[in-house]
């Protein structure tokens, strides 16, 4: 400073330096101060006062005490003043810390700007240009080494168990569950494959939570071995009863809205049934498939799906184990009443005597036998469902009730699940629930979930009764459970699922359930449909068409196709307000719900399958 | 409208029996007699989308202001006054979010994480810096990055650090980046943000360690100008690099050097380049005799550094959620504790089953195995790399910035006495 | 040999150009898993109506975070971690849930035995809720937001006896939306989470509620 001649910056100098050290003291007492406010804070916090708990214990043991609970309620008070006081002050002090830097700094970078401080003399830096590259070229080794070295301490001072206890503990649980030889279950692959089958129910335009579930790429399916179909084969087609899955959720695009039978509007073709059924059709690439049966003879057909023509027709007789006389059975349910299924290889027809037959897609028989006459008062009805290269197989009949997985190429039980519950006409409902895959059956008294993989149970709820013929419904980790003289349960799966909501308003005897992420469709069979908000059963709305209805509501494309039993489909929005789109009439009674192809819809009549498109 | 009164106390016995379970209707909305209205629940909305809008032109104009005051003006104030903006403006006013040294981490998860959306101007404030690093110089450095302006503001009595001292410490960013990054990739954490030093005094609200980080740095800034930005800034590592060829950086005479010496200390951030007087200290020979042993060590130091990087597997990973969860579920499985944490607890009511945790952790910690090599041998490399950078270091006769290092904050210019017009292309070469 | 040195380094600048404008579009034009399609056209890409799995990475929104009550187990640490001091998450009172009770679960401890405003009785530390009578026999509760601390322990009482009517949101005229949400890494439920600034609540309701701005298409203002 002394190359200043002039006097006055000098002092003003002077001052900016006192100014700036008396804003560095002020700041470094403001910040001892906040630092024990902070401290006293963390050693008390009075929001959490022991003193406070132990008197409000004193007082639970003696509620009449008054001078207790004056006395709780004036320290009560008085934390919440130090809690807030103490808040204050530390933003207050924080404001005034930064201004007292700033103040250090502004009068810091003036003296700056008036005097410009004179950077070290030059060649401070004594060594050679050379000498100091090398020397840094050994700073950096050195550094390297620092690193090196660290890392390994690092790396000693941790333990390294964590990898193996994981596959510890991932080995075990894959040994519990009885496949040791499918040991990589853990891999991405196995996630992805089992992921496969998962059915979200979305509604077009709807902003789902459940999208993650899509997350897989297709790429990823094509991975999968060639015994079962890939979930895009799946969704292409029309598998089984109520579509893939089972949960009434089609994925087919352009299906018609209108058609008529009688002028023959909207139909492709129309081809008579020779036997009976009420096992709704399905569809395998070009192929539809369905099964009839009287009393004396059982038959499975494959139908050209181009121009209807019966391809094939295989009698199912001479099973070993078969009973000569086919059981009595209500009208309304036949010999033939069960939904066949397909995995893309063979197709799988069940029937009202216990016969189960296996086909190969030109109709010759891969396996067939028979699986005891099931004692079942109107007739066995539970639809066939797959999984992977299984068919599984809900035998809820009196006595012993059971579900089973029968292998694909050979008809071998895989594994046998006995179920203590009553007789049951409803189908399995396969669905990925996030997690897992899981079987869900309804039967009286509760809806019960099993691991398609092993028949395990995973969970059940006690939510039902009578004798149950719905399926249920499944969207979004929300199963839906319905019947007549029962009640209509909402139940959120997790690790323990618990209902979420009741009704018994409407009820439903026959037709099944049908979920969104959103609404729930109920068809009651005497023609009522009723929307619910599925998180808390808020109806939405309710219509009545006054017309008996046994088939089921199938979703597509947003639309919920419902037909009755004269053949009038109501086809109408899947939202919040109930919007008739069409109701076409077939001109045929109908009791089986339709299936779906792009474009195509085939409806089964009493006597006839319809293809409906343009 | 609630026609299920009776079927209520059932369904609400029921309920309890579940357990606590989250958004049930036990009670029914009450129906009104006395003309109550319900008040509305307030929902305060988040800063308009338009203003990040803002944010990007703000920093674009920020950036041509402070690269228009470096190159064309050539003056200091200039360069204060648009890094003071900058320190409001993105510092006090945005509070430090987002800046361009965070959102290299952004940048990574996007790249690893096919779920994670990264909005545009968060992209947009990684690569608009780099570019106009790439053409002018760290103009970013100089003048629109809050951290720096906010260690600017502190260099009072800057003092040279020792150069050996300096190549040493330059490796700690290296390290920064690759552990932020690996951090990033693996969805772990953002540890950029985590040990930010200074959103806590742009927002006058931090934790302790915090603020205590920003007091060590900001009172070191003192006497070693911009400890951070030298030696911690991992986006700083970027920027250093892309510098190096930078199209138009800033010098700092304006015409010829005339070697006075005056400028020789004038950067506090050492990043000039002194002429030495010798040309070389040693033989050609002797130099391509020890590149050639260095270059030969690349792949040794990569092997063992991605070794040693390697062995960190299970201490970086033990940061992840997930596999801190499947830790805790490992312990608590065979130990069955009485006290489980909120995360045993939360993880329990989710439903997920446990082998998933397991298995997503195992996946987690594998990332972290091939992530250790990776940064092992990146760090390794970039040891031998720079060692490497020592020996080619070329001859120069005047005093030229060292295009990497330097911030272009134009400290430099004010003390050359030399005047002139802005220099041609042709002379920045000659570095 | 300068022009040779030029024409290197230009070539470099191209590359470190090219490299910059890969990175970006790598990130612009490949697709995300898990989005939901914003472009609205039907180019049948992908499996399911409306989700689409080609979406790009990049977003053109903001986003906010928040997290999700339905998750959330109410553990306190969104009262510690938030780098405000109090923090940014509130406890938000859905009214239309609400069943106005008299035994209010968020407001009184567990074993009161008089349902009086007694500090005693009161679960809330810092008294923020305010229970006032409404009509016989409903009582009206409302959250003065200055003094809630977000411990969640009125959401806890409110989601275990009552309509859980009263959650936790993050309260975005406080938040400072943080690159990475401090709460976020300790939230043991993973809650958290980045969503759209133009739905930035999260709140869970009964049915259809003026919500998250449903009324007005945008936040409203506080």
């Amino acid at each position: 400073m002394d190359k200043l001649p002039d006097k006055s910056p000098d002092r003003t100098i002077r001052s900016l330096h006192i100014t700036a050290f008396a804003g560095s003291v002020f700041a470094l007492i403001l910040s001892v101060m906040l630092i024990l406010n902070f401290l006293q804070m963390k050693r008390i916090d009075p929001l959490n006062s022991r003193t406070l708990i132990l008197l409000n214990e004193r007082l639970k043991t003696n509620p009449e005490d008054k001078t207790l609970r004056e006395e709780i309620r004036s320290l009560d008070l008085l934390a919440r003043k130090a809690f807030f006081t103490s808040q204050w002050q530390i933003r207050i002090g924080g404001y005034l810390l930064l201004i007292s830097g700033l103040v250090v700094v502004i009068s810091l970078k003036t003296t700056d700007f008036i005097v410009k401080i004179s950077p070290d003399e030059p060649g401070r830096q004594k060594l050679d240009f050379w000498e100091r590259q090398s020397a840094s070229r050994k700073w950096i080794a050195g550094a390297g080494v620092v690193m090196i070295c660290s890392a390994l301490i690092l790396a000693f001072m941790t333990d390294h168990e964590l990898g193996r206890d994981l596959e510890h503990a991932l080995g075990g649980a894959v040994a519990a569950k009885g496949e040791p030889a499918n040991a990589n279950v853990g891999s991405d692959k196995a996630n992805r494959e089992n992921r496969m089958v998962e059915l979200p129910a979305d509604v077009p335009g709807m902003v789902s939570d459940s999208v993650t579930q899509s997350a897989d790429q297709p790429s990823g399916f094509a991975a999968n071995p060639v015994g079962f179909p890939t979930q895009a084969e799946i969704r292409k087609n029309f598998p089984g009863f109520r579509g893939p899955g089972g949960i009434g959720i089609d994925h087919h695009k352009n299906i018609p809205v209108s058609w008529d039978g009688k002028s023959g509007k909207n139909i492709i073709w129309k081809t008579k049934i020779p036997l009976p059924g009420f096992n709704s059709p399905i569809v395998w690439d070009d192929r539809i498939f369905l099964s009839g049966a009287n009393e004396t003879r059982r038959e499975i057909y494959g139908i050209d799906a181009g121009k209807g023509t019966i391809l094939w027709t295989t009698v199912i007789d001479k099973v070993p184990g078969s009973p000569a006389k086919a059981p009595a059975v209500n009208k309304e349910t036949g010999q033939a009443a069960p939904g066949m299924t397909t995995d893309g290889r063979r197709v799988y027809a069940i029937f009202a005597n216990g016969d189960i037959a296996a086909l190969n897609f030109e109709g010759k028989i891969v396996w067939v036998k028979n699986l005891g006459v099931p004692s079942n008062h109107y007739g066995h009805s539970s639809s066939l469902i797959m999984y992977k290269d299984r068919v599984i197989v809900q035998y809820d009949q009196r006595g012993s009730a059971a579900v089973m997985a029968l292998a694909g190429p050979t008809g071998d039980v895989i594994w046998k699940t006995q179920r203590a519950v009553k007789v049951s006409w409803a189908s399995p409902v396969l669905v990925h629930t996030g997690t897992r895959m899981e079987l869900i059956l309804a039967a009286e008294p509760f809806i019960a979930a099993y691991d398609p993989e092993n028949g395990k149970e995973l969970w059940r709820t006690d939510c039902i009764n009578g004798e149950v013929g719905p399926s249920v419904a499944y969207a979004d980790g929300r199963v839906f459970s319905v019947n007549e003289y029962s009640k209509l349960t909402a139940i959120q799966l997790g690790e323990q699922p618990r209902i979420l909501w009741e009704d018994s308003e409407y009820l439903s005897d026959v037709p099944s359930p049908v979920a969104t992420a959103q609404y729930l469709f109920l068809a009651t069979s005497y023609g009522t449909v009723v929307c619910y908000n599925v998180l808390n059963g808020e109806k939405f709305w309710e219509h009545e068409f006054d017309q008996t209805i046994y088939s089921s509501p199938m979703m597509a494309e947003g639309r919920i196709y419902l037909l009755d039993k004269l053949g009038v489909m109501y086809i109408f929005n899947a939202s919040d307000k109930f919007q008739l789109i069409g109701q076409p009439v077939l001109g045929e009674g109908t009791f089986c719900t339709p299936a779906f192809t792009d474009g195509r819809l085939y409806i089964r009549g009493n006597n006839n399958l319809y293809c409906i498109g343009k | 409208m609630f026609r299920k009164s009776r079927e209520f106390w059932l369904l609400l016995l029921l309920m309890l029996l579940a357990g606590s379970s989250f958004a049930i209707q036990r009670f029914p909305r009450p129906e009104f007699e006395t003309g109550y209205q319900q008040p509305e629940t307030m929902l305060p909305g988040p800063r308009a989308e338009i203003m990040a809008v803002v944010d990007l032109a703000v920093l674009i104009l920020a950036l041509s202001a402070v690269s228009w005051m470096v190159l064309k003006k050539r003056s200091r104030k200039g360069v204060f006054w648009v890094s003071m903006f900058s320190l409001v403006y993105f510092g006090f006013y945005r509070e430090g979010c987002i800046c361009a040294v965070g959102s290299v981490q952004n940048v990574t998860l996007a790249l690893f994480d096919p779920t994670y959306p990264i909005p545009l101007t968060v992209l947009a404030f990684f690569i608009i810096p780099l570019i106009f690093t790439l053409f002018f110089g760290r103009t970013f450095c100089a003048g629109v990055c809050p951290f720096g302006a906010m260690q600017d503001l502190v260099a009072f009595r800057p003092k040279t650090i020792n150069s050996k001292v300096d190549a040493a410490l330059g490796m700690m960013p290296y390290l920064y980046l690759g552990l932020a990054v690996l951090f990033a990739a693996t969805g772990t954490d953002f540890i950029i943000c985590r040990y930010d030093p200074f959103v806590g005094i742009f927002r006058i609200n931090a934790g302790f360690s915090m603020l205590l980080f920003a007091a060590i740095l900001l009172l070191t800034g003192i006497f070693i100008a911009r400890p951070y930005c030298r030696y911690l800034c991992p986006y700083g590592v970027l920027l250093n690099w892309i510098s190096r060829f930078s199209y138009r950086h800033m010098t700092i005479t304006p015409a010829e050097c005339i070697n006075c010496r005056l400028c020789e200390n004038s950067c506090p951030y050492g990043a000039i380049k002194i002429p030495n007087s010798v040309k070389y200290a040693e033989t050609r020979r002797q130099r391509v005799r020890k590149l050639m042993f260095i270059t030969l060590l690349f792949p040794f130091l990569m092997v063992g550094g991605g070794w040693a990087g390697s062995r960190l597997q299970e201490t970086f990973a033990g940061v992840n959620r997930t596999v801190k969860l499947a830790k805790e579920l490992l312990v608590s499985d065979q130990n069955g504790q009485d006290v489980e944490s909120f995360e045993i607890k939360a993880f329990r009511s989710s439903g997920k089953p446990l082998t998933e945790v397991y298995q997503e952790a195992r996946i987690i910690l594998h990332r972290f195995l091939i992530g250790g090599w990776i940064l092992g041998a990146f760090l390794g490399l970039t040891t031998g790399l720079m060692v490497a950078g020592k020996l080619l270091e070329n001859h120069q006769s005047d005093y030229v910035p060292d295009k990497g290092a330097c911030l272009s904050c134009a400290r430099c210019t004010d003390y050359c006495p030399v005047m002139g017009n802005t220099m041609p292309t042709e002379l920045n070469h000659k570095a | 040999m300068p022009t040779r040195r030029v024409f290197l380094q230009n070539l470099i600048r191209g590359g470190i150009l090219a490299g910059l404008g890969l990175l970006t579009g790598s990130l612009v034009f490949r697709s995300r898993k898990g989005g939901t399609c914003r472009l609205n056209i039907s180019c049948n890409a992908c499996s399911k109506n409306g989700s689409c799995t080609l979406v790009p990475a990049f977003e053109t929104r903001q986003f906010v975070w928040q997290l999700d009550p339905s998750k959330c187990i109410q553990c306190g640490r969104c009262a510690t971690e938030c780098v405000h001091t109090p923090s940014a998450v509130k406890c938000v009172h859905v009214y239309a849930m609400c069943g106005y009770c008299d035994l209010c679960g968020g407001y009184f401890k567990p074993d009161t035995k008089t349902l009086n405003t007694g500090a005693e009785n009161q679960l809330c530390p810092t008294s923020a809720i305010k229970r006032s009578f409404i009509e016989d026999p409903f009582f009206e509760y409302t959250i003065d937001e200055n003094l809630c601390i977000g411990c969640g322990k009125c959401v806890k009482g409110c989601g275990a006896f009552g309509n859980g009517s009263l959650q936790l949101q993050i309260r975005h005229h406080i938040c400072d939306n943080c690159n990475e949400c401090a709460i976020a890494r300790k939230c043991p439920a993973g809650a958290f989470s980045r969503v759209p600034a133009t739905s930035p609540y999260l709140l869970k309701g009964f049915g259809k509620q003026p919500l998250s701005g449903d009324k007005t298409g945008g936040p409203e203002s506080f």
